[in-house]
């Protein structure tokens, strides 16, 4: 059918009218001008009638076109000289309107209504006229786009009448083909009437002005499409960079601030992301709506998607979030890594919290009538830009594990995780799937990864074994290390927990690769009810109970070890109930057999440091039928003098850091020392000489020996016992 | 595909890992183990040379680099890795794979990986200019298709298609080179620039990869350490490490001559692969029909070998040059010439609006298998280590 278009109509173009286009339409016009509301009542009376014998009758109409074409020239003539007002788009537009209405309704009720005779009412040439005048305009910049609305929206309205006129036409010039093939069959075989010849010649002239007038219009369409494009894009790319220059003014701002003067209002509406005010996205939307009716959508979503992307670039950039290769992270110092990461977490939040929801609202606005096509354009823009968040991801993900990285993993674990659950919400049913698919695969990656961070914790304490011990027995940094270590990691309770259950399903089904955590727990796997994680902390505890004891053997002195323990393990307890959360999973059983522990440390220590020393004290011995040896006496006073200054001398150089621990173990021994020295005093001091004797002998009151015990535990250097006299 | 490949890797794995599994025990193991490399080696060959056959034969086949082409390449190359892996990592001892020389070897290896999934994402962010691309060829079939062809077609038609070419040239100069995100904000006011010849369109279509990162210097950087074992060494694991790294390297560099991607002067050298290897010859012969291509593009400067974008280039170029000359109404016979080449325009259209989607998405899952698999690798080295110094 188009084949035979071009075959018909092109060579009788090219005799008769070589003429460029603008003449040819001048000409149509000039021909018929301005009688449309004399000539369209005819019109439509004619076309009534024609339908009945539109069938299988074509020469019979032929002639009756013959006669319209005579009677309307000679209503030229007359018609032409009372136009006086000058042309108005507005006025011309309804003639038009009426012209569409009454053919599509023609076209509609009677399909087979033969489109040759429809006729071309003056009206459209007047109309193209100043339609075309209208977009000069524009083009020149003698009119501006959004300095007078009546003007944009007369403009759209034109474009928009262009668009249904071309279709109109188009669909004339498809039936009048298919319509002069039939006459031309029907022609052949009647082939010696000259008429008919005659009528065929008539009739392709008129399919010429048609496709003149086609050609016209259709130019007419371009032009006014390129504007528009070209308004299209300045609307979106302004409305970018102003988004751009607010927001480096502001520089925290979600606000956005009204800059411009001329607006008073503050109220207008921006919204939150994109920053497209709500009149430029009506703009966009009714240029949109034009051109994806013209079938122009391709250059409309090129645009839309070209833009979008740069300022996706450029709001990237602003979050602070730029692109590593991955190659790159590999090699990267965790230092500056790290600090990565927070900008990574914030732009990813923001994307998945404002950005995209913006963005598919954007879309929505602007092409409002085709939500399909909005979607894809959205999916297809954001898709990527998850793609390479993700990416970081997984990049960082793969770099070489180390224990200081397990938090930010947990914190990038927590934001894919969290977006995951609302990506309902943010991507269209079709792709919701791909996109968590992705987003899946890089949580996994974070998650295993953090789990054998974790398991690694272990192999941490196993390869702690120095062997010097700390000094004083105080709290072996591994022990503060691993301590603090799990506070944290118990801040991210939940999440671990999840990681461990999640994690521990992976390496199931795949038996290749197993953590050895998981081989280690499967021989009591009947405690069901501990969470794979706590069953980890228990163990990771454990171990560091293990290897403190094989620490505390370092200690020459059997006490200090017992000090080195009790620091050790009140630290650990006391750090454990001040998190509830780690509290939470150890549980209050496990604390309170740390206490009870704790206690026979202390128990020990008691025994082992105050035992002999209190055998001095002890009166057994000394009654000898009543009567006190005073040798022994004076030994007792002696020994007891020396070790106690010996004790004094070493355990106050000893540590205990924690004030509570501390005050009880002093008054522990105090409660053990002092009433024993005291009645020891009291009993037998009255059997050394006053003077000489008693002071070589009692160089402790009960008060020095308290004082004297306050001095223990405090890590001070040796020192000789001067100061503290009462 | 999917499936097809999953099919392959299950068979072959279990294959493997059941033999070895009975094997490993016995006596004879190394017997085993040679015919499986040597398989290993004959498949990598038959794949390779298969893909050379199709694009010389047949015209029904996809044409070399043609989307249809590498699709089956990627196919190819997660076969390859799979049975790569059946025949390096299953079923084997930890601390055979962490013993000189492949504790230096396979880390190599792991680092090609990662230079892979780079280019990996670079070609994903290109196709998806290569559809913003489809996009402008397909206003031109939609302006063209329908008759009457009036002035405003052949006008909506030029004007799309000047930006393709000058987007094209764009995109191969200095596709994602641009400073940072400083791009050009001038925008062609209108009345500055001509309306038909899409003025202000010349700005990048895609996203750009980190700064400095560069396509040829990471392709340069995975080829530049990779040498043939020799000696003992061609028969053990040395060799399929080998043929992974080389086959790795030579679809990365395909993928990146095709699809316009960032940063790719210096692309067109020949990559290192060694003559006297049997199934490295269709690999060659392959890479030499390319840089071929490349040689020639790379002066004219194009957007890349993907053979959908050459035509674009070719039918768009002969569309400009009619609508240049076009008057209304047109010849006819120049018209059914046109006609022929708008057809030409829609199929190609037609093939990458089915098939560029599906290649992204293959590239993900490339890029997927590439992660999974080093850090099973890595893993698997973990291992070695724990095992050969037993903690305390």
């Amino acid at each position: 059918m188009e084949k035979n278009l071009d075959e018909q109509s092109i060579p009788h173009e090219d005799e008769g009218n070589n003429t460029n286009i603008d003449d040819t339409s001048k000409s149509s016009l000039s021909e018929t001008k301005d009688n449309v509301e004399d000539v369209k009542p005819d019109d439509e009376t004619k076309k009534v009638d024609d339908v009945d014998h539109v069938e299988g009758e074509p020469k019979e109409e032929k002639k009756e076109e013959e006669e319209e074409e005579e009677s309307r020239e000679g209503i030229i003539v007359e018609v032409t000289q009372p136009e006086t007002p000058p042309p108005n788009l507005e006025k011309v537009l309804e003639d038009i309107d009426r012209f569409l209405a009454t053919t599509n309704e023609n076209n509609n009720n009677n399909a087979n209504v033969n489109p040759n005779e429809e006729k071309i009412p003056e009206c459209v040439d007047k109309f193209l006229d100043l339609l075309e005048e209208k977009i000069a305009k524009y083009d020149s910049g003698e009119t501006k786009w959004g300095e007078v609305v009546e003007e944009d929206s007369s403009l759209l309205e034109g474009v928009n009448r262009v668009t249904k006129m071309m279709k109109l036409l188009s669909t004339m010039i498809i039936e009048f083909q298919s319509g002069e093939k039939e006459t031309e069959a029907e022609g052949e075989a009647q082939a010696e009437e000259d008429a008919a010849e005659k009528e065929n010649e008539k009739e392709k002239d008129e399919k010429k002005d048609h496709s003149t007038l086609v050609n016209r219009i259709s130019a007419i369409q371009q032009r006014a499409m390129s504007y528009l494009e070209e308004e299209f894009r300045m609307l979106m790319e302004e409305s970018r960079n102003q988004n751009k220059t607010e927001n480096n003014d502001s520089s925290k701002g979600k606000q956005v601030a009204t800059t411009e003067a001329s607006e008073n209002e503050s109220t207008e509406t921006v919204m939150d992301f994109p920053g497209f005010k709500e009149e430029v996205v009506t703009n966009l939307n009714k240029i949109a709506c034009e051109m994806l009716l013209a079938g122009y959508d391709s250059e409309c979503y090129h645009i839309y998607t070209v833009s979008r992307k740069h300022g996706f670039s450029d709001g990237l950039y602003k979050l602070g979030y730029e692109r590593i290769s991955m190659d790159e992270v590999q090699k990267m110092q965790w230092e500056s890594l790290e600090r990565e990461i927070p900008s990574w977490i914030n732009t990813f939040k923001e994307c998945a919290t404002v950005w995209f929801p913006g963005e598919r609202k954007l879309a929505a606005s602007i092409f409002s009538d085709h939500p399909s096509d909005a979607d894809t354009l959205y999916t297809e823009l954001t898709r990527v830009v998850v793609f390479q968040l993700l990416n970081f991801a997984e990049s960082v993900a793969m770099t070489k594990r180390a224990a200081e990285k397990l938090f930010k993993y947990l914190d990038m674990y927590e934001a894919i995780r969290d977006t995951i659950t609302n990506l309902e919400k943010l991507y269209p049913e079709n792709i919701v799937d791909d996109i968590k698919a992705e987003m899946t695969s890089a949580k996994n990656r974070l998650g295993e990864v953090a789990v054998l961070i974790f398991c690694e914790l272990e192999n941490s304490i196993k390869s702690d074994c120095g062997k010097t011990p700390v000094a004083g027995g105080a709290v072996h940094p591994l022990t503060r290390y691993i301590v603090n270590y799990l506070r944290l990691a118990c801040e991210y309770k939940d999440t671990l927990e999840e990681v461990f259950r999640e994690h521990s399903k992976i390496e199931r089904s795949d038996s290749t690769s197993r953590p050895h955590y998981e081989t280690d727990n499967q021989h009591s796997k009947e405690k069901e009810s501990t969470s794979p994680f706590a069953a980890q902390l228990t163990r990771v505890m454990e171990l560091l109970d293990a290897n403190l004891e094989g620490k505390a053997k370092l200690y020459k002195e059997v006490p200090l070890s017992c000090i080195f323990m009790m620091n050790n393990g009140r630290y650990i307890v006391q750090k454990i109930k001040g998190s509830a959360e780690i509290y939470e999973v150890m549980g209050e059983t496990w604390c309170r057999k740390r206490s009870t522990e704790l206690r026979t440390y202390h128990k020990n220590y008691q025994v082992e440091t105050w035992s002999k020393i209190l055998t001095c004290l002890s009166p057994k011995g000394l009654s000898d039928n009543g009567k006190v040896p005073k040798p022994v006496l004076k030994e007792r006073f002696k020994n007891f003098n020396t070790l106690f200054d010996e004790i004094h001398k070493t355990q106050s150089t000893w540590v205990v850091s924690d004030e509570q621990l501390q005050s009880e173990l002093r008054v522990s021994i105090s409660a053990l020392v002092i009433p024993a020295y005291r009645s020891f005093l009291g009993r037998f001091s009255q059997y050394l000489d006053p003077g000489r004797q008693t002071e070589k002998y009692i160089k402790f009151q009960a008060e020095d020996i308290e004082n004297y015990i306050d001095d223990l535990f405090a890590g001070n250097p040796h020192q000789a016992m001067v100061r503290k006299k009462v | 595909m999917p499936a097809t490949t999953e099919n392959n890797q299950g068979s072959f794995l279990g294959r493997i890992s059941i033999r070895r599994n009975q094997v490993m025990s016995m006596d004879g193991s190394h017997d085993q183990e040679l015919e499986d490399l040597e398989l290993f080696q004959k498949h990598v060959g038959d794949r390779f040379s298969e893909l050379l056959s199709s694009t010389t034969d047949d015209p029904s086949n996809d044409a070399l680099l043609s989307i249809g082409w590498l699709r089956r390449l990627l196919d190819e190359l997660l076969c390859c890795e799979a049975e790569f892996k059946a025949v390096v990592m299953m079923g084997r001892d930890p601390s055979q794979i962490a013993k000189p020389p492949l504790d230096r070897l396979l880390p190599e290896l792991l680092d090609r990986v990662v230079k892979s999934l780079d280019i990996c994402n670079a070609v994903t962010l290109g196709i998806d200019a290569v559809r913003n691309l489809q996009r402008l060829a397909e206003i031109a079939v939609a302006a063209l298709e329908p008759r009457p062809m009036g002035d405003g077609q052949v006008r909506r038609a030029k004007k799309a298609l000047n930006s393709l070419v000058a987007a094209m040239m764009h995109e191969d100069r200095d596709c994602g080179s641009s400073k940072g995100t400083e791009r050009s904000r001038s925008f062609g006011r209108r009345g500055n620039a001509n309306k038909d010849r899409g003025g202000g369109t010349f700005r990048s279509l895609s996203w750009t990869m980190a700064r400095n990162w560069s396509a040829a210097k990471q392709i340069h950087a995975m080829s530049s350490n990779l040498a043939a074992p020799r000696g003992a060494e061609a028969t053990g694991l040395p060799s399929p490490i080998y043929i992974m790294s080389t086959v790795l390297v030579f679809v990365m560099w395909t993928l990146a001559a095709a699809i316009p991607c960032q940063e790719r002067n210096g692309l067109g050298t020949h990559l290192p692969f060694p003559r006297q290897l049997s199934w490295a010859q269709p690999m060659i012969s392959l890479q030499e029909k390319m840089a071929e291509e490349w040689k020639k593009k790379e002066k004219k400067g194009s957007v890349g070998l993907l053979e959908e974008m050459q035509k674009i280039e070719k039918v768009g170029q002969l569309l400009i040059d009619f609508a240049e000359s076009f008057q209304f109404p047109g010849e006819s016979e120049r018209l059914e010439e046109i006609r022929g080449h708008v057809e030409e325009l829609a199929d190609v259209c037609r093939k990458m609006d089915e098939g560029l989607e599906p290649l992204q998405l293959q590239i993900r899952e490339v890029f997927h298998r590439l992660v999974r698999t080093r850090s099973e690798f890595l893993h698997v080295l973990d291992q070695a280590v724990k095992l050969s110094a037993p903690t305390v």
